[in-house]
Formats: C-alpha cells, sequence, structure tokens
C-alpha cells in the first residue's frame, strides 16, 4: 500500500507558532485511531525535534510519513548544525541562552527523550550546513 | 433532531451556520438548510445554545412534569445556584426551592469543601507513590472529562478518581432521608439543581457514574423564573416561620465561589496548581500535556466554560453579574474552612471518595466515536482539500473545507456539496 506524506514548514525563532506541525501529526493520528500510547511517544518526539529547530536551527521542514507498518518523522533545518553528535545526544548538555532557559527550555533533555521514545533515531549534520533528525515508529511488531 | 444534551427545534432554525463555527468538536452541519448534530459525538459544552441567534437550540433536560406529592422530593443545590440572584442570600434560595414544594434543599457547598480535603489528600499521597501521572487533572467538570475521553485517552489517568461533590451527597442522603421520613430509598427523589449536563454525561457513560443517584436535573435557568417569584413573596413572610434545618446553608463563600474560574482550587494547600477556563484554553493546555509538557504542576482545574461554572450553558443571569454576586458573599462570609479534617481523613482511608470506576478504566470503552480513516482515506482528503482551495465558507454545511473533505471521505457528504466543486 502506498504511504501517506505530509510537510510542514517550521520557521526559525517563531516561537507563536512552535509546535503547530506536531499538533496537525497528533491529529491525523487520532483520526486513524493509531495507538494512544504510539501517538504520546510520537507526539513528545515531535515536539521536541520542533521546538530544537525553532530554538538552535534554522528554518526547516516537518515532515511525516505514514504506512502501514511505520510512521517517520523527518525534522530538518538549514541552521548552524551540529559539530559533535555524540555531545549533544548527552543526558544534559545544552547550548540554550539564558534567554531560553528562562523560557522553560534548556534542560538538555529533548534529544535524549527523543531517542528514548523513538524506535529509531538517526541524526544527520555537517557543521554549518544543518541538521536532519529522523525518527520512525513501528505500528505493528513485525 | 436531539442529542443527549440539546434539541435542534428545525421550524425556528434559519440555516444561518453561526453554530456549525461555535462547535469545538465540530459535530454539527448544515443539511437541506437545517442544522443537523452528529449525536454521537456531543459532548454537551453548549457552546450552539449561546450563539443561535433564532433561539432553535435548547436543552434536553427539563422540568415538565411537577414535583410528585407523596414522594419525598429533594433539592441538591449547587451553589452556582445562589449566585444568580444578586439581591438575596443563600439561604433565601433554599428556602425559595421548599415554598416551591421540595421537602428539602441541601446546599452542596459543605460536600465541595471535603471534597477539596479529598484532593489534597491525593496529590499528597501521590507526591510519595507517583502512581498518576503529573499534572493531575480536576474531575469535576463534565465536559473536560468528556473531551479527554474521545480525543484525548490517553491522558485519561491524569484526572483524578475522585467521586463529583454532588455524587457523595447523593448516595448518603437518600438513606438518612428514607429513614428520617420512615419511606422507602425509591421514594426519594434527589433533583440535581445544575449549571451544565453533569448528569447527563453519567447516564451515557461511565464516567461521573456517581451522579447517577441524582434521580433527575434541573437547569438552573429552567427554575429560575419560578424560584424568583417564591423568593419575592417569602420577603414578606417571618423567616421564623421556617425550622432551621441541618442541611441548610452553612454561612461560607467557599461554596459560591466555586462557581468561579479557580474557585476550586482557592485556598487549598497547593502551590503548583493553575486553573483554565475556556474551551480553546483548556485544549491549548491539553495538547501541552499531551506533548509531554506541564509535568512540574501538580493539579490543573479545568473548566470548558469561560470564567467556569458561574458562566455553564444552563445559568440564567450573564456570568460576570453572577460573579459580582459572589464577591459579595466573598466579602460578608470569607473563605474559612468549616469541615474537619480528621473526619474527612476517616473517610478518605475508606474509600469514601473515589470513584467506582477509574477514569483510565474507561478509555477503551467510551472514546472515538468516529469510525477510524484509513491511509487512502487522509490521501483522499488531503488532495481534496488541495483541490478545493476553499477558504472556509460553510456554504456546503461543514465548518471548514477540512471537515468537509472528511466528511466526503467518510462519505457523509458529496463532493458536489461544496459550490466550488459543483462550477468544476
Ligand atoms: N536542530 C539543531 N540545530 C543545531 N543544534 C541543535 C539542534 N538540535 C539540538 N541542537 C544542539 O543540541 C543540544 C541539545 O539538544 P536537546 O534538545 O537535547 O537540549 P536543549 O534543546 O538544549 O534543551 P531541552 O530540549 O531540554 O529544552 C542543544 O542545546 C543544541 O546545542
Ligand atoms: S465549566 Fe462548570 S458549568 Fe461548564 S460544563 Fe464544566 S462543570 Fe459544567
Ligand atoms: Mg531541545
Amino acid at each position: 500500500m502506498p504511504s501517506f506524506k505530509k510537510c510542514f514548514n517550521i520557521r526559525s525563532r517563531d516561537f507563536i507558532h512552535a509546535g503547530e506541525a506536531s499538533i496537525a501529526v497528533q491529529q491525523l493520528l487520532k483520526q486513524m485511531h493509531v495507538d494512544s500510547n504510539l501517538i504520546r511517544r510520537i507526539a513528545i518526539c515531535g515536539y521536541e525535534g520542533e521546538m530544537n529547530v525553532v530554538m538552535h536551527g534554522g528554518d526547516g521542514l516537518f515532515c511525516v510519513e505514514i504506512d502501514k507498518n511505520k510512521i517517520v518523522l523527518n525534522i530538518s533545518d538549514d541552521g548552524q548544525g551540529i559539530k559533535d553528535i555524540a555531545k549533544v545526544m548527552e543526558k544534559g548538555f545544552s547550548t540554550a541562552t539564558d534567554e531560553y532557559r528562562e523560557m522553560g527550555f534548556g534542560a538538555g533533555m529533548g534529544l535524549p527523550n527523543m531517542e528514548k521514545n523513538a524506535d529509531n533515531m538517526i541524526i544527520e549534520s555537517e557543521n554549518e550546513n544543518g541538521t536532519t533528525v529522523q525518527m520512525t515508529f513501528f505500528t505493528k511488531s513485525a | 433532531m436531539t442529542s443527549e444534551y440539546i434539541v435542534f427545534e428545525e421550524k425556528y432554525c434559519t440555516g444561518c451556520t453561526q453554530c456549525i463555527r461555535a462547535c469545538p468538536i465540530k459535530a454539527i452541519r448544515i443539511k437541506n438548510n437545517k442544522a443537523v448534530c452528529i449525536t454521537s459525538l456531543c459532548i454537551g459544552c453548549g457552546e450552539c445554545i449561546r450563539v443561535c441567534p433564532e433561539g432553535a437550540i435548547s436543552s434536553a433536560i427539563s422540568d415538565e412534569e411537577p414535583l410528585e406529592k407523596e414522594k419525598i422530593n429533594v433539592a441538591i443545590v449547587s451553589p452556582i445556584l445562589y449566585a444568580q440572584f444578586p439581591g438575596f442570600m443563600p439561604n433565601d434560595v433554599l428556602l425559595g426551592l421548599k415554598q416551591m414544594g421540595f421537602d428539602h434543599a441541601i446546599d452542596l457547598s459543605y460536600y465541595l469543601e471535603m471534597f477539596q480535603y479529598a484532593v489534597e489528600e491525593f496529590i499528597a499521597r501521590n507526591r510519595k507513590t507517583n502512581m498518576a501521572p503529573w499534572p493531575l487533572i480536576s474531575p469535576i467538570c463534565p465536559v473536560v472529562n468528556q473531551l479527554i475521553a474521545i480525543k484525548y485517552p490517553n491522558l485519561l489517568d491524569h484526572i483524578l478518581p475522585l467521586k463529583h461533590p454532588a455524587g457523595l451527597v447523593g448516595n448518603e442522603i437518600r438513606k438518612k432521608l428514607s429513614q428520617e421520613h420512615g419511606v422507602k430509598e425509591e421514594d426519594v427523589i434527589l433533583y440535581h439543581i445544575t449549571p451544565c449536563f453533569s448528569k447527563v454525561v453519567s447516564d451515557r457513560s461511565g464516567l461521573m457514574a456517581e451522579l447517577s443517584y441524582m434521580d433527575k436535573a434541573i437547569g438552573i435557568n429552567k427554575i429560575y423564573p419560578g424560584l424568583l417569584q417564591k423568593m419575592e413573596e417569602i420577603k414578606d413572610f417571618e423567616l421564623n416561620l421556617f425550622p432551621y434545618e441541618h442541611f441548610s446553608f452553612a454561612p461560607g463563600a467557599r461554596g459560591p465561589m466555586w462557581g468561579m474560574s479557580g474557585g476550586e482550587i482557592a485556598g487549598m494547600k497547593l502551590e503548583k496548581v493553575i486553573a483554565v477556563s475556556g474551551f480553546k484554553e483548556i485544549i491549548a493546555y491539553i495538547e501541552k500535556i499531551e506533548m509531554g509538557l506541564l509535568k512540574d504542576m501538580e493539579y490543573i482545574e479545568f473548566r470548558a466554560c469561560s470564567e467556569g461554572c458561574l458562566g455553564g450553558p444552563l445559568t440564567a443571569v450573564d456570568r460576570y453579574l453572577a460573579k459580582s454576586t459572589v464577591q459579595k458573599f466573598l466579602k460578608i462570609f470569607g473563605i474559612g474552612r468549616r469541615v474537619q479534617r480528621k473526619k474527612v481523613h476517616m473517610l478518605y482511608e475508606k474509600g469514601w471518595f473515589f470513584s467506582e470506576l477509574k477514569p483510565s478504566e474507561l478509555a477503551d470503552s467510551y472514546y472515538l466515536k468516529q469510525t477510524p480513516l484509513t491511509i487512502e482515506d487522509i490521501k483522499k482528503i488531503e488532495n481534496l482539500i488541495s483541490v478545493i482551495q476553499g477558504n472556509d465558507c460553510g456554504a456546503c454545511g461543514a465548518p471548514d473545507c477540512k471537515t468537509f473533505a472528511e466528511d466526503v471521505a467518510r462519505g457523509y457528504a458529496d463532493v458536489e456539496d461544496c459550490f466550488k466543486m459543483r462550477q468544476g
């Protein structure tokens, strides 16, 4: 069966619309009666990924691809990129500014949480050349 | 055309589309120029009643039948009722109800306070056990409960499994009064005088099941005119004609305050609490919880009606006027506590406060009443939306183009219902 794909734009530093793409995806999955626990995991990952683009990345694209056995979130941006991927995956590592910390971000838990909640996560980034985070969720145990 | 909550009277409906846009769960359509409700989706928020300019939409709960003389008729009074009468005191309201023929008029305030203690207790224990996920959600508002059950079932375990205060009373009072009057329990008829459809929810689902202890519900707006008339009459009466009664209003503004947004959490010994009211606002917060945020909050008082229950769909006076009346009570009575902690503690240990069914146990039986969309469906929907390129004009009878496209995919609507598609 062919898959369904949809993308949303994310704008750098746009906190007013931040989170909307994850919410839209969540609503879609609910209408499809995807298991609610799975939706919760996807919601957490989507939101953290979306916020990272808004805060640390550049303008970006939030894509969801749904097929019979899996749901894939692909979140990419054209921002500053990540130099040391192993480093940013550490719990508590954050480069968030004081301003962001005051807004309640910057615990350095976003990426670790995404990794924990996704069945599979791949980060690709070249310094100065943007970042792509791809997370896969299996809908049925194959 | 009726849902369990709402009656649509076709003869008054002009097909103006106000209600289809107001419905927060998009359960109304215009078909053949008349509003039609997808009843299985209706959660009784009352938004459509509020916006209909023709008065074609009204509440489905009624008090048309007169009280049965040979029974013991008991009014269980939500303190929101007091706020409807600016010139009167709570006791006048209770006396007025007796003049209307109720054998007893029971003020809920005391039970609300007991409930508040139970919430504090639940939260204190949860800090140690972490059995329920933070933030916990108030179980009081029926619209919120159903919204979560239908659209966010994975958050049901955030809802406190405590009984609604009216349910706490119901069980007790029936026994007590049947003994007192020497009648059978079923001859004690409990009327929930209410600002909203909370009782109906218990009748139609396992949610808030304790409210089915009430035999009937009467909307405040239905009882208002008759009650006001009786109260005016009493003004000329000798007050001491009425014997003191154990259940009459015990002075304190906690009960009346309950109707304002923030009234439930006011004076609770909790710090990480927040009160949110109004449908749009609560949805924004619920979505945050779903995305794993707000974990540092302990308790959220959600009320679907903006400003709280004083703005309930079945109230009689404007919510801001009602609020000013409550503020007057606050000045007169203060918000001291009357309930003894010890007694509540004992009842809590006995399990008296707990609902028979935890909300989370309902996740499977009470949720999304619509058939699931398939991958094919959502492709069709996306495609149709991009072909229509509409501006949510509503002429097709759906609130917006996306909902229309979904209706088409589900077979509820025909592509040709959209005038843009008819033009080709
Ligand atoms: N899209 C991105 N572009 C550039 N840097 C990023 C991007 N996403 C994450 N990073 C870097 O990785 C670090 C860790 O990210 P993570 O999401 O784990 O924590 P955080 O965003 O700093 O704080 P939190 O998510 O807990 O609010 C960030 O501080 C940032 O330096
Ligand atoms: S806010 Fe109060 S009146 Fe309105 S639906 Fe909820 S409980 Fe009822
Ligand atoms: Mg982050």
